[in-house]
């Protein structure tokens, strides 16, 4: 009997502190416009690839209905490759706001299609967007500051601590109630807009509990801190600055300075330099002797050894060879680009231990699939993808079969992880 | 007479400084004892030590014939404690404040009491559905003894009651001392006013630098006398 009166009683005196409700006001409205906001993108970007799927089809089959031979097919055939939204991706944007989640690619050499794709406004990605995962690791820490900073400090100031306490009997009470009051309105206020996000998405329930447990936690954790500074027995402006000063601390100076370091320990190629690599192999092929093209190709691809004459003026077999060597002359560069990124990421999250918002912000990325490794592993598809495509084409094109489109219905399709 | 509250050769000392000094009364059912004092003297840590917020260096302090460390929610619940400028808050009425706090001492706010507190210190009723942030110093003081005086609790300490209280609601506070002491409470009030002390307890306790310096009893059915208790505050005659 005592709790839920006490859980009344708070809840009442809590309703009646304007600044409080401010706080609890906009928390929720952050909370909703990134939601929204993030809702708003998954739709955009699922309504891109459903529009872009219907296309592909349609555009392949009218290029290939106008070829003759392999190679044009080849050539000229496009396929759409994609990184479709998880449900939850919604929450956390991640790395899907800089990263390219969709390419339209061909037997040309690979790299370079997967790096040349279009980032939708670089300078948007720059800044970040305002997503849930942004407003429950960055900003709600500083509304549980905002909170709780004055709780028991504000009461000192006030002359009402030992009236208070002498009232309520006990050495703590009402102060825990007080706290957990505020914590659970704001830990309301922020997920609440996430149930309804995720439930308009189709969104899993485990996954949602999954991110909301973690918010919570989060939450408690910053609790945690401020009820250490309060033991300080400071002024509450004194209190309120050098909470400020901690957040500043763990959730602005410690992932940049993490950044910093891993980005100084751990150095990663350019996409661009990759490019380049393997532009200039191609490039360089055009003046090169055929048969010196062949012999890495051969090498890679003894099984069409028997097939590798050239013909003296254009062979499509040659241009594919130079193609794929292009690729082969990037391998290494491209092999480094992805280990570096793979190793940044480790060491990221590594670092993110000292930071509860960036562990926070990446958790939630690992759950939505919108982490590095999320992205990587697009690529990799890509690269698989590709794979197929040249055993396709080589199939056809090294032992001189002719084109025949009812042929190219077996052509490889792609189909993304989720 | 059941003794209530009890200092005995009691010691207290506040950031390393000794505040109280080998003090010792007591209170009984009933009495009301006034402990007066200048700045600094150690009233308001007697009142404290007494609710078990400071633990004593020496000597004793009981409530109830208990130490309060031992158990401090029976300590707490026997007292109707009233701070010095009690300040409480600003945002809420004045019955939003004593139904606020009697819920913190786990009693049920009822409506009637409420306003038959508020009648007794004299609150205009127009007043007491108005936020305290816009009352006088006095009026805020007025909710603070209506919550002590609802509260029952067999002792009440007061902290300088009437600071802040015009002389007239000065008067009808030393009148409901009175009639509460007359119902069996027990006041224990920390002032410098030595009038105000002399008209309404049955003994007085002189305190110096945190030492007990004298004490007067008032005669049966009569008041201490002021003067006397005023030369010995003022260091005119030895205590």
């Amino acid at each position: 009997m005592k709790r839920p009166s006490s859980l009344l009683r708070e809840a009442w005196l809590l309703s009646r502190d304007r600044a409080a409700i401010f706080w609890l006001a906009l928390a929720l409205a952050l909370s909703v416009f990134s939601v929204a906001s993030g809702v708003e993108e998954v739709r955009y970007q699922r309504g891109e690839l459903a529009k872009l799927i219907e296309l592909d089809e349609a555009d392949r089959n009218a290029e290939l209905a106008r070829q003759s031979d392999w190679g044009g097919a080849a050539y000229y055939a496009f396929h759409l490759t994609y990184d479709p939204p998880s449900d939850l991706s919604f929450a956390a944007l991640g790395q899907r706001e800089s990263a390219a989640w969709k390419h339209r690619i061909r037997m040309l050499s690979l790299e370079g299609q997967i790096h040349e794709a279009d980032a939708p406004n670089p300078e948007l990605a720059l800044a970040g967007r305002i997503d849930f995962s942004f407003v429950a690791a960055y900003l709600a820490p500083l509304l549980v500051i905002f909170l709780l900073y004055d709780l028991r400090s504000g009461e000192r100031a006030a002359g009402r601590m030992e009236l208070l306490t002498a009232t309520a009997g006990r050495a703590e009470s009402p102060w825990r109630m007080r706290a957990a009051m505020r914590i659970g309105a704001l830990a309301g206020c922020v997920l609440l807009p996430l149930g309804i996000g995720g439930s308009v998405m189709g969104a899993p329930v485990a996954g949602l509990l999954l991110m909301s447990m973690a918010v919570v936690l989060h939450v408690l954790v910053w609790w945690a801190l401020v009820a250490l500074a309060d033991r300080l027995s400071v002024a509450s402006t004194t209190q309120l600055s050098i909470l400020v000063g901690g957040w500043l601390l763990l959730a602005v100076l410690v992932p940049a300075t993490g950044r910093i370091l891993v980005e100084r320990a751990i150095p990663v190629p350019s996409g661009a330099e990759i490019l380049l690599a393997q532009r200039e192999a191609v490039n360089a092929a055009w003046d090169l002797p055929k048969e010196q093209t062949m012999i890495p190709f051969i090498e890679r691809h003894p099984e069409w050894a028997e097939h590798s004459q050239i013909d003296a003026g254009f062979d499509w077999k040659w241009y594919y060879a130079f193609q794929q060597v292009g690729d082969q002359s990037a391998e290494d560069i491209s092999a480094a680009y992805t280990r570096g990124r793979l190793k940044r990421d480790e060491a990221a999250r590594l670092s993110a231990w000292l930071s509860p918002p960036a562990f926070l912000e990446r958790y939630l990325q690992s759950l939505a699939g919108t982490d590095v490794r999320s992205v990587i592993a697009y690529e990799q598809s890509v690269r698989d993808f590709h794979a197929e495509l040249r055993s396709f084409y080589y199939a056809r094109l090294f032992p001189g079969q002719d084109f025949r489109i009812a042929e190219a219905a077996g052509l490889p399709e792609y189909s993304p992880a989720r | 007479m059941k003794t209530v509250l009890e200092a005995r050769d009691l010691s207290v000392e506040r950031s390393g400084k000794r505040v109280l000094d080998g003090v010792s009364f007591s209170v009984t059912e009933g009495e009301v004892f006034a402990l007066l004092g200048g700045n600094g003297a150690g009233k308001s840590t007697t009142l404290l030590t007494f609710l078990g917020f400071l633990p004593p260096v020496s000597g004793l302090v009981q409530v109830n014939g208990k130490a309060p460390a031992e158990d401090i929610a029976a300590a707490r619940r026997a007292i109707a404690y009233l701070p010095e400028a009690a300040t409480l808050y600003g945002h809420l009425t004045a019955r939003e404040n004593l139904r606020y706090f009697l819920s913190l001492a786990r009693m049920r706010p009822q409506a009637e009491p409420i306003e038959a507190a508020l009648d007794q210190v004299s609150l205009q009723p127009d007043a007491r559905g108005r936020q305290l942030s816009s009352y006088s110093k006095g009026m805020r003081q007025k909710v603070a003894i209506a919550l002590a005086l609802l509260r029952e609790a067999p002792i009440l300490l007061l902290d300088e009651p009437t600071s802040g209280l015009d002389p007239v609601a000065i008067d009808e506070f030393h009148g409901l001392i009175r009639l509460l002491a007359g119902a069996g409470r027990s006041v224990l009030m920390v002032t410098h006013d030595v009038y105000g002390a002399c008209q309404v307890a049955g003994r007085i306790g002189l305190l110096r630098h945190g030492q007990m310096v004298g004490s007067f009893t008032a005669p049966a059915g009569g008041r201490i006398e002021t003067e006397a208790v005023h030369a010995a505050f003022a260091g005119r005659v030895p205590a």
